[in-house]
């Protein structure tokens, strides 16, 4: 987080700047750096990435400059690509400023936040041996888009030097610099007039029930949330920025449609089964893209399980898996900009606006009664299955237990907020790794089922058919054994998540006593 | 995090310019960096402008904790603080014989303060002394600014012969040539005579009117003058060093 400064203030606007100097030369000396003016544009990821990290990142042309928290020291400057719309760290030219971005910005990009006219200058105070003992910042910071220019002095202090920082803020406060400010107010600012604000999107669900609420109402908002999330992805997606978007989107419907399907008779059987089929298509129409993305995603590892010579018959192939994207993300922006899609939305909003005319039958039930019951039914699913599983299973089956564990996790996060946070995470971590094995032996035996496929189509006859078709089966090998692995994995976890310890917590917190008698 | 100790028996060879400008380069290659300013003379402190504070000594250097973090100071420059000298330093090998394990008391002082900075340059005094040993003993390199010359050879064999007798490695020093001018035939010499010995660096920081005017814009010269020979022989110097590290 970027925290604000205590030390930064409002500069009245009848206080020149010349008269608060005059105020302060009196007990120091000065040491002005040149004058500075530019109107830089800030960058962060959709999901504020950057920021959370207490990072602050702006760009001036292709002038880059990170700073961290709000010491106003330049943390790293260098030159960058222009940011005209996307860009990912990989498109920095290699050094330190690339080497901080990479592990924050991670898949995504960076997207231009707010535009910020700054003007300024920046004094050393000095005292009678001409050694620095403060320095202030006078900064002028004016949104592009906004309505206000606001002026801030900032005062920075040096270790060793506390009475003159002390003398430096009796003189600003006699001068009548008294109001705080955020030193980022400009930043800030400059994103609410484009309709953000800091730390505004967040992948996680987050949202607060309270126990009182009847179903109908619970599930509503939480329907509500998972739309929101859905149409905020949605310009991302259609743009194409990066990967991300389309996966955030593409858990925002697979969580309504858990929920469709895990919460009975609360929705009316019409309105749910319709739904249940709207978010069924939407779900299989953003599948192919986002299936080619988390393959483009493993190429590096992919490459990396082969050795040097078989490498340029797998690079042929990740060509052809993007230009296959290219074609199918076309596909999906077609469909996803169709007026029906649209329409089905809007309808959906509406559905959860409007009362019932035949409310379903648990619809009026408090909403605390109704989840204990929808999780601890989830969690003996998930027991009942696993309990079967051992290192000959087939794949299909681990896949069930696979899908069995998500809607007991969506479940858990839908109602999360009912219930104990400590108990809550706890629960949800050991569930986490669990699904966390469970997600990387499905994604390999996904990844394996394509290559079989790529195979059986690929002609025979050129030399470099045969390069490819060496390479994929090396990597088949590479992944069959890994997921091999895997199996003496799972089956640990899951004798841990389906101890008596978790089970009884799960029963004692979910189970009967929660309801009325 | 690594204690560098900037030592020569003998006085004038460059000890406190290089303690200065190395501590500015190490700064700002965003190390954040404490120079210890022991020689009560004070003058690293008068390079960067800073007087010592009133109530601060060689007691309260040795007692170490909060009677050293309290006089630390901020230098101008990002990363670089400093504890500055007091001249009662000249009387620390009498404190210094008060303490209890005596000749470790240094290195049990400073340990603390690796905690907050990646690296800490001491600025030593020119004797050998009860300190020079303590400065020995809490040091991972003594480096040793050397004239090419005779007598300076000389003083280098006393601080070996000094390390055999209280039991230290000789790994430990790290020379360099310093004042190097180029017209004088012995410092050729003298040179060439050491060039096998893997303790030598290979960077020289030339005898340069730069590095002497220091005194007069009280500024490391890497800062004053970053462009000029005398920087660049810095600079070199401490991309050796870093090697040495390993940082």
């Amino acid at each position: 987080m970027v925290h604000s400064g205590p030390d930064t203030w409002l500069l009245p606007d009848s206080l020149p700047v010349e008269g608060l100097l005059a105020a302060l030369a009196a007990e120091f000396g000065f040491d002005t750096a040149p004058e500075y003016e530019a109107t830089v544009v800030y960058a962060d990821t959709f999901d504020w990435r950057l920021y959370q990290q207490g990072y602050l990142l702006h760009c001036h042309g292709n002038c880059w400059t990170l700073y961290h928290d709000d010491s106003s020291e330049v943390t790293v400057q260098q030159g960058g690509p222009e940011l005209h719309a996307a860009c990912f760290a990989r498109d920095f030219p290699p050094g330190r400023l690339r080497e901080l971005l990479a592990p924050v910005l991670g898949v995504r990009c960076l997207l231009p936040l707010a535009a910020v006219h700054l003007h300024g200058r920046q004094i050393r105070l000095l005292n009678r041996d001409e050694k620095t003992v403060a320095r202030i910042v006078i900064e002028t910071q004016e949104p592009v888009d906004g309505e206000r220019r606001y002026r801030l002095v900032r005062l920075f202090g040096l270790r060793g030097y506390g009475n003159e920082l002390e003398t430096v803020r009796s003189i600003l406060a006699a001068a009548g610099v008294a109001e705080p400010v955020s030193p980022l107010v400009g930043f800030e600012e400059g994103c609410r007039a484009k309709g953000r604000s800091p730390l505004d999107y967040s992948p996680k669900f987050n949202l607060e029930l309270n126990g009182g609420e009847t179903a109908r109402e619970a599930m509503a908002r939480i329907y509500q949330f998972l739309l929101e999330t859905i149409s905020r992805n949605m310009p991302g997606v259609l743009a194409d920025y990066d990967p991300e978007f389309l996966h955030d989107l593409r858990v925002a419907i697979r969580r309504t449609r858990s929920g469709l399907s895990l919460v009975k008779r609360v929705l009316p059987a019409p309105v749910a089964d319709r739904f249940g089929r709207v978010f069924g298509r939407l779900g299989a129409l953003t599948g192919p893209t986002r299936d080619l993305d988390v393959y483009l995603l493993a190429r590096e590892d992919c490459l990396g399980r082969l050795p040097p010579s078989l490498r340029p018959g797998l690079e042929d192939y990740f060509v052809g898996l993007s230009r296959n994207r290219q074609v199918e993300q076309k596909k999906l922006v077609r469909a996803l900009r169709a007026k029906k899609n649209k329409a089905v939305l809007a309808a959906w909003q509406r559905a959860l606006k409007r009362s019932d005319r035949q409310p379903a039958d648990l619809a009026g039930l408090p909403v605390r009664d109704l989840a204990g019951r929808i999780i601890l039914k989830r969690f003996k699913r998930v027991v009942r299955d696993g309990r079967v599983l051992d290192a000959v299973t087939p794949d299909a089956e681990v896949h069930r237990l696979r899908i069995q564990c998500k809607k007991l996790r969506y479940a858990m996060e839908f109602f999360g907020s009912l219930y104990p946070k400590q108990e809550m995470q706890g629960l949800i971590r050991h569930l986490k790794k669990l699904q966390d094995i469970l997600g990387s032996f499905n994604d390999l035996s996904v990844q394996q089922e394509m290559l079989r496929q790529t195979l059986k189509s690929l002609p025979a006859g050129s030399r470099r058919n045969l390069d490819q078709a060496a390479a994929l089966g090396g990597l088949l090998q590479s992944l069959f054994r890994e997921q091999q692995e895997l199996r003496v994995h799972f089956t640990e976890a899951f004798a841990q998540f389906g101890d008596q310890e978790t089970s009884e917590l799960f029963h004692e917190l979910f189970g009967k006593r929660q309801e009325p008698a | 995090m690594s204690i560098i100790a900037v030592y020569n028996i003998k006085g004038g060879v460059g000890k406190t310019a290089t303690s200065v400008n190395l501590a500015y380069l190490s700064a700002r290659q965003h190390g954040k960096t404490l120079l210890l300013d022991m020689d009560p003379q004070g003058s690293a402190s008068y390079y960067f402008r800073i007087r010592a504070p009133k109530k601060f000594g060689a007691k309260k250097l040795l007692k170490g904790g909060r009677h050293i973090e309290e006089n630390i100071k901020g230098t101008d420059y990002p990363g670089l603080d400093m504890l500055p000298a007091d001249f009662s330093y000249r009387n620390i090998d009498l404190a210094l014989d008060e303490c209890k394990k005596s000749h470790k008391r240094l290195s049990k002082v400073l340990a603390p303060l690796l905690e907050e900075y990646d690296r800490i340059i001491l600025d030593c005094p020119p004797n050998l002394t009860l300190l020079s040993e303590n400065i020995f003993y809490a040091a991972d390199y003594i480096l040793a600014p050397v004239i090419p010359t005779t007598l300076s050879l000389l003083s280098l064999e006393q601080l070996f012969a000094f390390l055999d007798e209280i039991g230290l490695e000789r790994d430990k020093v790290v020379i360099f040539f310093s004042m190097v001018e180029k017209r004088k035939k012995m410092h050729a010499e003298m040179m060439q005579s050491l060039r096998d010995d893997n303790r030598v660096l290979r960077s020289v920081i030339p005898y340069s009117a730069d590095i002497e005017r220091m005194g007069i814009y009280r500024q490391p010269v890497a800062a004053a003058l970053p462009a000029s020979a005398a920087t660049a022989a810095y600079e070199s110097l401490w991309h050796e060093i870093q090697e040495l590290l390993a940082i």
